[in-house]
């Protein structure tokens, strides 16, 4: 540190340096000619003994080491020579710029969503803890569902685990003064802060004491960000009521600055425990002692227990545990079979220090993808750079012999060329990473929730600073390596007998670099194009009905207080009032909404001559009459429900089902659908009394790719979640219809939050984030490396064409025609570009196999998709390398022969 | 001619150094003459190496230097001890007399 500082005030050190020396001397002569000797015979003795070069040297040697001080100036001469050709300059440096603010901005996505662990103590030990065989218990939520009473009896395994918490993330309606507005939540077990050993900012966390009996525990605590944000930071917020779900609850605390639960992907605004589930999802059963899965475990091991230990150690207590499991109330009825399977379960431990997060699972593969096709892009930006760097070191031929020839190693002039690299690649890392927040923002304005682009930064951090540094210094050394090791390897004599700009081994070196960008950028290109199809082609199907002037909005009155038959009641009468509206062509309502990427998903049982189950989860909705024809379904055979269908509370409903011709189609070939009977479950007790009255055509529930079974009840209050979903077709723009919409539910209840209304095609597009995500950003990957190894392709030819000109020229001298010129110039290309098109193909058909669970509707190795990209590659390329062949049949033989 | 005096051994001049400037600040020709002086012409020390062996003192923080009027009226740089330059130099002529120490024990115990 102290040697870098001397640099910069090296000036002043010398100055100093030279009048300590220049006092020694004065002094020393002074002395000896008093003592009797003549000045001149003084001075010359006096300069012999101290020897001033010398200890200049020695002393510049003490204030910065040798190789160091020798490095800083070929970083002085490389950006010395740098600023004089400024054009060379900005083209490297742009395209390391963008190689590396690329790489930079993904690698923030990855870090963030992947890879950051979470800001808690020590959380290299904790660990998820999941079920691994058939839980035959029901649940709802994401991934990794667990009961809560497994979690409460995982707390007492101590001689494995520090503590084990379990969550949930729930949507609340939170009423703080105004009216209610719906924010993310997570209802946690009362071990979850002292498990993460997360502290309160203010106030106090929740304790195992807020997590007793049902409805125990009607505290809240804030997170920081929502405090700071809601609550303009208010010391007073401590003590506070506000409404959750309209039960009141006392605000007790606020968590630790920039923690934000367990899931990257939603951050919650608050906190409540267990206890109050019963507030927290309406309508829930008895959460706290049945079998039903709803939450996630983390755990925290003991110090020195890895998760496979405790895995195995835990395995005899869990085989114990599961006949007890089944005598929970709640514990659906089974088959011998299926009790067989559910005895075999066992329990997995996985470490996850970055919690749990459903976006994790969704985004972490195109993320990788992205991730390795940046870093191609980056290893072509370097190919580049060290294709023009190879360029100009021929250029600079003669001024590399000559220092050659007044002594410098061979090391040392390599060591100059890999600082010219270095410093290039460090600027362009400086500039990629000033360019990288604002392509960080872009791209979490893809990312498919809104809930993540709340969640995720797009802001630099150290680790993201350290990453871009890591890249820029190995981009250098890639891009500066083989010019490097080149200038090393020539020999002196021959490097000094070469005219400027001949050497024949550049051009070997720079083919090889050419060809292997013709490969990297083809990879690209293809996949680029696989994406860019599996978007059109999932774009072209469209959701299997019909979207257009068709909007949707959710209403959830069970969040607002309200019991199942008010609720039910409410959602019909504004149902009414909407149909009534002019704006209003069709109308209908159903208990989930479509294309979130959920669903409600179960066994069905089907009773025809014999009762059987199906073999996977049939996606089921309850809908109400018309709604089949509001999104413009057509109803194949029977019939669609009607208002008989569906009693109010209290009468017995007329039981009746309609399928999707999937479903025909798997279960009930060459039967008649109509008066089959169906039951939701697949125990024993399941009775399948339902009689099938309809089949639609198939259209997509969960997502756009996602081609499902599916069966539909009439909706109720009995199968009503916390509300229903409004889908309504328009006669004018939804514009307008907004507003009265809006104008309909707040008639009804003012205090009622309107979800999500916008039009379903809106809705079609957010279910595509992802994968216009990979297509936008690959696709311009694939054009930024066709255009960089374009670049580099025109780069070489030219070169060649240069220096053949002599040649050429005495060969049209001597009646060769400008055709056969430009076949000879052109024959080098297509050896380059088939070379690399070859090396290429099978690279990424083995690439491939990692892509093709994103792909849709086009396989990895699609023989079109893959000709087309070559094509248009191999069309560039020729075109790119065209450009110097047609200059050089254009040479005129005198011109030629005189530039000699 | 072979000179009657021994190149310094190794190391020694930095000692030597601080142990001067412990009696009193002083410059680079003042330090060279009481070398001279001292020693009594017995240690032969280059001048040239003086400055490069006080530079180094200096960065690791021994010494500190200061441009001060000399005797001859001219400014000079002359250098001090700072704490950590004395407790280097109590370090090292501790070491240094258990080593000549040790060396002597084990040359009267040959010579016995």
């Amino acid at each position: 540190m102290i040697q870098l500082w001397n640099w910069f005030r090296r000036g002043s050190l010398e100055r100093g340096l030279d009048r300590e020396l220049q006092y020694h001397f004065d002094r020393r002569v002074g002395d000896l000619t008093a003592s009797g000797i003549p000045e001149p015979e003084a001075r010359r003795r006096v300069a012999v003994e101290l020897g001033l070069a010398q200890v200049r040297e020695e002393v510049r040697d003490v204030w910065l080491t040798r190789w160091f001080r020798d490095f800083l100036y070929d970083l002085r001469f490389s950006a010395r020579s740098f600023l004089r050709s400024p054009g060379f300059t900005a083209v490297t440096l742009l395209s390391l710029a963008l190689g590396i603010g690329a790489t930079t901005a993904i690698y923030s996505l990855v870090d963030q969503v992947i890879l950051h662990a979470l800001p808690i103590k020590d959380p290299a030990r904790v660990v998820l803890v999941d079920w691994d065989g058939d839980h035959v218990a029901g649940g709802f939520g994401s991934w990794n569902l667990m009961s809560y009473p497994i979690c409460r009896d995982l707390q007492q395994q101590s001689q494995f685990f520090d503590g084990v918490l379990c969550r949930a993330e729930i949507d609340v309606n939170l009423a703080a003064g105004g009216d209610p507005k719906p924010v993310a939540a997570e209802i946690v077990s009362g071990s979850y802060f002292p498990v993460l050993g997360v502290g309160p900012s203010l106030g106090r966390v929740l304790e195992a004491e807020d997590d007793g009996a049902p409805g125990a525990g009607a505290v809240v605590v804030l997170s920081y960000s929502f405090w700071q944000a809601q609550f303009g930071g208010a010391l007073d917020v401590i003590g506070r009521k506000v409404l959750i779900n309209n039960h009141p609850m006392t605000v007790v605390g606020v968590a630790a600055a920039g923690f934000g639960g367990v899931d990257v992907g939603a951050v919650p605004a608050l906190w409540l425990p267990a206890s109050m589930y019963a507030e927290a999802l309406p309508g829930a059963e008895d959460l706290l002692s049945s079998p039903i899965r709803w939450m996630q475990i983390l755990a925290r091991l003991r110090p020195g227990v890895s998760p496979a230990q405790a895995q195995a150690g835990l395995q005899p207590w869990f085989k114990a545990w599961l006949p007890d499991n089944m005598l929970r109330p709640g514990f659906p009825m089974i088959s011998a079979d299926r009790r067989r399977d559910y005895l075999g379960s066992t329990l997995t431990l996985t470490s996850a220090p970055q919690g749990h997060a459903p976006l994790r699972r969704s985004l972490s593969e195109p993320l990788w993808v992205l991730f390795a096709a940046t870093g191609v892009l980056l290893g072509l930006a370097c190919l580049n750079v060290a294709g023009l760097f190879l360029a100009r070191g021929s250029a600079r031929g003669r001024e590399i012999g000559t220092r050659l020839a007044l002594g410098a190693s061979q090391g040392r002039i390599g060591r100059q060329l890999l600082a010219d690299s270095l410093v290039l690649a460090v600027a362009g890392g400086v500039l990629g990473a000033f360019a990288a927040p604002l392509a960080i923002r872009g791209l979490i304005a893809f990312l498919p929730q809104d809930l993540a682009a709340s969640a995720l930064r797009g802001t630099l951090s150290f680790r993201l600073l350290t990453f871009a540094f890591f890249a820029s210094v190995a981009a250098g050394l890639l891009s500066g390596l083989a010019p490097a090791l080149h200038a090393g390897g020539g020999t002196l004599i021959s490097s000094l007998r070469e005219r400027a700009g001949t050497g024949f081994g550049d051009v070997r070196l720079r083919k090889y670099i050419v060809t292997l960008q013709v490969a990297f950028s083809l990879i690209l290109v293809i996949g680029a194009a696989l994406f860019l199809r599996t978007l059109s082609s999932l774009l072209a199907k469209g959701p299997g009905f019909d979207t257009a002037s068709l909007v949707s909005f959710s209403l959830e009155p069970r969040k607002n207080g309200y019991s199942a038959a008010d609720s039910h009641r409410l959602i019909e009468r504004i149902h009414d009032a909407v149909r009534a509206l002019p704006v209003t062509r069709d109308s209908g309502i159903a208990r989930n909404e479509l294309l979130t990427g959920g669903s409600w998903r179960n066994e069905v049982t089907i009773q025809t001559d014999r009762r059987y189950t199906t073999d996977r989860g049939v996606d089921l909705n309850a809908v109400s009459p018309g709604f089949f024809s509001t999104l413009n379904v057509r109803l194949l055979a029977g019939r669609d429900f009607d208002q008989h269908d569906s009693r109010p509370a209290g009468e017995p409903d007329r039981p009746c089902a309609i399928v999707n011709e999937a479903f025909v189609k798997r279960y009930l070939t060459g039967r008649d659908a109509l008066g089959v009977r169906i039951g939701v479950g697949s125990g024993p007790d399941v009775k399948p009394d339902v009689p099938v009255v309809g089949v639609v055509t198939d259209f997509n529930y969960r997502g756009l790719r996602a081609q499902t079974e599916q069966a539909f009840f009439p909706i109720s209050s009995k199968n009503e979640d916390f509300g229903a979903a409004f889908y309504v077709k328009l006669r004018g723009t939804p514009e307008q219809a907004f507003q009265v919409i809006r104008g309909v539910v707040r008639n009804a209840d003012p205090q009622l939050p309107i979800l999500g209304l916008r039009t379903v095609e809106e809705q079609v597009t957010r279910s595509l984030n992802t994968e216009r995500m990979l297509a936008a950003l690959s696709g311009s990957f694939g054009a930024l490396a066709l255009l960089l190894s374009l670049i580099g392709l025109y780069g070489v030819m030219s070169f060649v064409v240069t220096r053949r000109t002599r040649e050429i020229g005495i060969r049209l001298a001597l009646g060769a025609t400008g055709a056969s010129a430009i076949r000879l110039i052109l024959r080098d290309a297509v050896i380059m570009i088939a070379t690399g098109i070859a090396i290429a193909l099978p690279c990424a058909a083995a690439l491939g196999k990692l892509v093709q669970s994103q792909l849709f509707g086009v396989t990895a190795t699609d023989p079109a998709t893959v000709a087309a990209a070559a094509l248009v590659l191999a069309t560039g390329a020729l075109v790119a390398a065209f450009i110097p062949a047609w200059r050089a049949s254009n040479v005129s033989p005198t011109d030629a022969l005189r530039l000699e | 001619m072979p000179s009657p005096r021994f190149p310094i051994p190794q190391g020694t001049l930095d000692m030597l150094i601080l142990q001067i400037l412990s009696l009193e600040p002083a410059h680079g020709y003042g330090i060279a003459q009481r070398l001279e002086q001292i020693s009594r012409s017995v240690v032969q020390v280059n001048q040239g190496s003086l400055y490069p062996a006080l530079h180094r003192l200096q960065q690791k923080g021994l010494l500190r230097a200061e441009w001060k009027e000399s005797e001859t009226g001219r400014e000079a740089k002359f250098y001090s001890l700072t704490q950590a330059g004395r407790r280097q130099l109590a370090f090292e002529k501790n070491s240094w007399a258990r080593l000549s120490g040790a060396v002597r024990l084990i040359f009267e115990e040959g010579s016995r």
